[in-house]
């Protein structure tokens, strides 16, 4: 069977890495399991992995130190966090200490494995090219022309909202937390101001989305940030 | 009247002595003025002055001339015996003044001496233990009371000990209700209100035949201070038990989360890998959908038991930031929308700068229960509006649905914990819970919520959080500027 990836899975409960694990090599992953932080930072140095499963809450080195250790010595690996709670906190601790996304425990297989393939890509793709176009759903980005097209028609963005799009779809299917958009599209200097960013997303969904009330591409997380849809495997305009 | 006849024996003993040893009438005058000043001195002006009229009346019968009469033949007589009575009377009147005074003097100074070793023991109550029976029972102890009542206006409670008491807690009310001293039916019963600071904190009645009127006020003070120290060192206490409880709580509730999701997440996993696997027959692909379904059913009523939980536990404290409410209206609408199945959702607000400074997670839950709400007991496929404005200094979100009106009786009750109408039972699966959460985390706030519901203009909830104060955003900002 070809491999979709390689996956480790850290939890302290033998349930979850058991359920995890076999489902996922259902799918077609390879799968690995560590049951503690400090033998999850020894096995990803031992051997190449795609993504990490990271529980947030272990027993001894918690998941945020051992992401964090992970982080310093391999900046392309995919890491998702698994939190209990579904807190603010968690989340941008987690995002904060170099996780790529999150999943709410409990999840469903479908949303995780999205979670996992939007890392890998992330994982694999860090060296294309910036200016190669970006094709999400019925949405076409050129950053070489600074053009977008919606189903093919142009959309006309101020150049503030062809950057912030551009941020988000080159991370699409990652949450993008409030003040790294607002530094990576403002500049440094800028973080707090939230009602600023806020009024720019309500703008690129207005011209972006069929219904700016329900949106499908620029995605609210709540608490912590946005985050453009992943580009799906299959078409997106499954709803209309 | 003992002093009256120990004065007339002691006239009658200087009479004898005097008759016997032929003294002249001056003589005899000098020893009857000595005996009438130390009767002033023991017993007091008036005894004296009995004993100065038969004193002179001996003088003239026995020693002026002729003696064995009343008759006085020498008009001088009468100017010495004038004299002599006069003489006796001012004498006594000097000296039983210089007794008083010093008598007066020794009482102040007990008084004092009472008052401070009041002072010293009401340091020295035992604080785990009710004030006011210690309080009272010093008092009686150190003064002597006849009687003490002690009326404690912060916990309505009274406290007395002597005879007669009754009268005295009567008037201990009375004089806190009044805020004023009080004197009772007889002389010796007084009640003064205790205040701390400008504020009436309750009143100290006592009775005591020998004291002096205005003692009452500094026992008063000392009293007020002692209720004053007692409250102070439980409110202490009770915060620091408070905190104790919330950490464990928090703790507690940590642990409950991981525990119960723990599992959840194992089934779900597994129930989901079995349907995306697709390798199931048509009935046993319905039988993994269903153990799907029922586990994530157990994750929101955990989930939503755990939020209770964390909400009365956050009575004690909550983690206050600025928040902006379009933005978090929009992220609850962004977290529940899988939940909504498509349901056309609008949102207005009349700023969009309004902000509120409250608990982000629990205003959150607080909404997402509205919205829940909303779209279960509504028309099916029927819009849902929410809107955020500002009404008199407070913030409001309104969640408006259509659909059958909530009888007028349940208005109120559905916010109860674990209340669910006749209705309801039978339209949507809930745990009852719900609202009652959302009411919670108003309250927390210092806010609240109603609903609004008629035939015609269908269901609105109602949340008032008072309005974000300036200032205290402000504050908020300079803290953390990076938020």
């Amino acid at each position: 069977m070809q491999s979709n990836g390689k996956i480790l899975i850290v939890d302290d409960e033998s349930s979850i890495r058991r359920a995890v694990h076999n489902t996922l090599q259902g799918m077609g992953f390879h799968v690995d399991e560590a049951s503690s932080g400090e033998a999850a930072l020894r096995l990803v140095l031992e051997a190449p992995y795609d993504v990490v499963l990271l529980d947030i809450n272990m027993p001894g080195m918690g998941g945020i130190p051992a992401c964090r250790g992970m982080r310093r010595s391999l900046p392309r690996l995919g890491i998702l966090m698994l939190t209990v709670r579904d807190s603010e906190e968690d989340k941008v601790a987690a995002l904060d200490a170099g996780a790529d996304d999150y999943i709410t425990k409990p999840f469903t297989i479908r949303e995780l494995a999205a979670r996992i393939r939007a890392a890998v890509r992330r994982s694999s793709a860090s060296h294309v090219d910036p200016d190669a176009p970006i094709r999400v759903g019925e949405i076409d980005l050129d950053p070489a022309r600074r053009l977008v097209r919606k189903a093919g028609e142009p959309v006309h963005l101020t150049p503030k909202e062809f950057d912030l799009l551009h941020y988000l779809m080159a991370h699409a299917g990652l949450p993008i937390m409030h003040a790294r958009l607002l530094r990576a599209v403002w500049g440094p200097e800028y973080g707090g101001e939230l009602e600023y960013l806020r009024t720019f997303v309500r703008q690129l969904r207005k011209k972006l989305e069929d219904d700016p009330a329900e949106p499908r591409y620029l995605l609210t997380d709540s608490h912590v940030g946005y985050r453009f849809a992943e580009a799906s495997p299959e078409p997106v305009a499954e709803r209309a | 009247m003992r002093g009256c006849l120990a004065g007339v024996a002691a006239v009658g003993l200087v009479t004898l002595v005097a008759f016997r040893l032929h003294l002249n009438v001056s003589a005899s005058g000098s020893l009857y003025l000595l005996t009438v000043v130390m009767v002033s001195v023991v017993w007091g002006f008036w005894e004296a002055s009995v004993t100065s009229l038969i004193a002179v009346n001996c003088l003239n019968y026995f020693f002026v001339p002729p003696v064995l009469t009343f008759r006085i033949s020498d008009p001088q007589d009468w100017v010495a015996l004038a004299a002599f009575e006069i003489t006796a009377l001012a004498v006594s009147r000097l000296s039983t003044r210089v007794q008083a005074q010093a008598r007066a003097e020794a009482r102040q100074r007990a008084q004092v001496e009472k008052l401070y070793e009041l002072g010293r023991r009401i340091l020295f109550l035992d604080r785990r233990r009710t004030i006011g029976p210690q309080i009272v029972s010093l008092i009686q102890d150190i003064f002597g009371t006849e009687s003490v009542a002690l009326f404690d206006a912060t916990l309505a409670r009274l406290d007395a000990t002597g005879s007669r008491a009754e009268d005295l807690e009567q008037l201990a009310r009375r004089a806190y209700f009044q805020d004023s001293t009080l004197e009772g039916a007889d002389s010796h019963t007084w009640a003064q209100v205790l205040r701390l600071g400008s504020r009436p904190a309750g009143a100290l009645a006592l009775r005591s035949p020998d004291m002096d009127r205005l003692a009452i006020v500094p026992i008063a003070s000392l009293a007020a201070i002692a209720l004053e120290r007692a409250r102070s060192f439980e409110k202490e206490t009770r915060s620091e038990a408070a905190r104790q409880t919330e950490q464990l709580r928090t703790t507690v509730l940590d642990a409950l989360a991981h525990a119960f999701k723990t599992p959840l997440t194992a089934i779900r996993t597994a129930s989901s890998g079995l349907l995306e696997a697709g390798r199931l027959t048509a009935d046993d692909a319905e039988l993994a959908a269903l153990i799907d379904e029922q586990a994530e059913h157990l994750n929101r009523l955990a989930t939503k038991l755990l939020q209770m939980a964390r909400i009365d536990a956050a009575e004690v404290r909550l983690r206050r930031a600025r928040i902006a409410v379009l933005t978090l209206i929009e992220d609850v609408l962004a977290r529940y929308r899988e939940q909504l199945h498509g349901r056309p959702v609008s949102v207005s607000g009349s700023a969009a700068s309004l902000e509120v400074y409250g608990d982000r997670e629990m205003l959150a839950a607080a909404l997402e229960q509205f919205i829940d709400n909303a779209f279960k007991y509504s028309t099916a496929g029927s819009p849902i509006s929410v809107e955020a404005g500002e009404n008199l200094g407070e913030v409001v979100i309104a969640v408006h649905n259509e659909g059958p009106p909530i009888p007028p009786a349940d208005r109120e009750r559905i916010f109860e914990r674990f209340y669910r109408t006749e209705e309801s039972r039978h339209r949507a699966s809930g745990t009852g819970l719900g609202l009652s959460v959302a009411k919670k985390a108003a309250e927390a706030h210092g806010g609240r919520t109603w609903v609004v519901s008629d035939e015609q203009a269908g269901t609105t909830f109602f949340l008032a959080l008072p309005h974000g104060k300036r200032r205290q955003l402000d504050a908020v900002e300079r803290q953390d500027p990076d938020r």
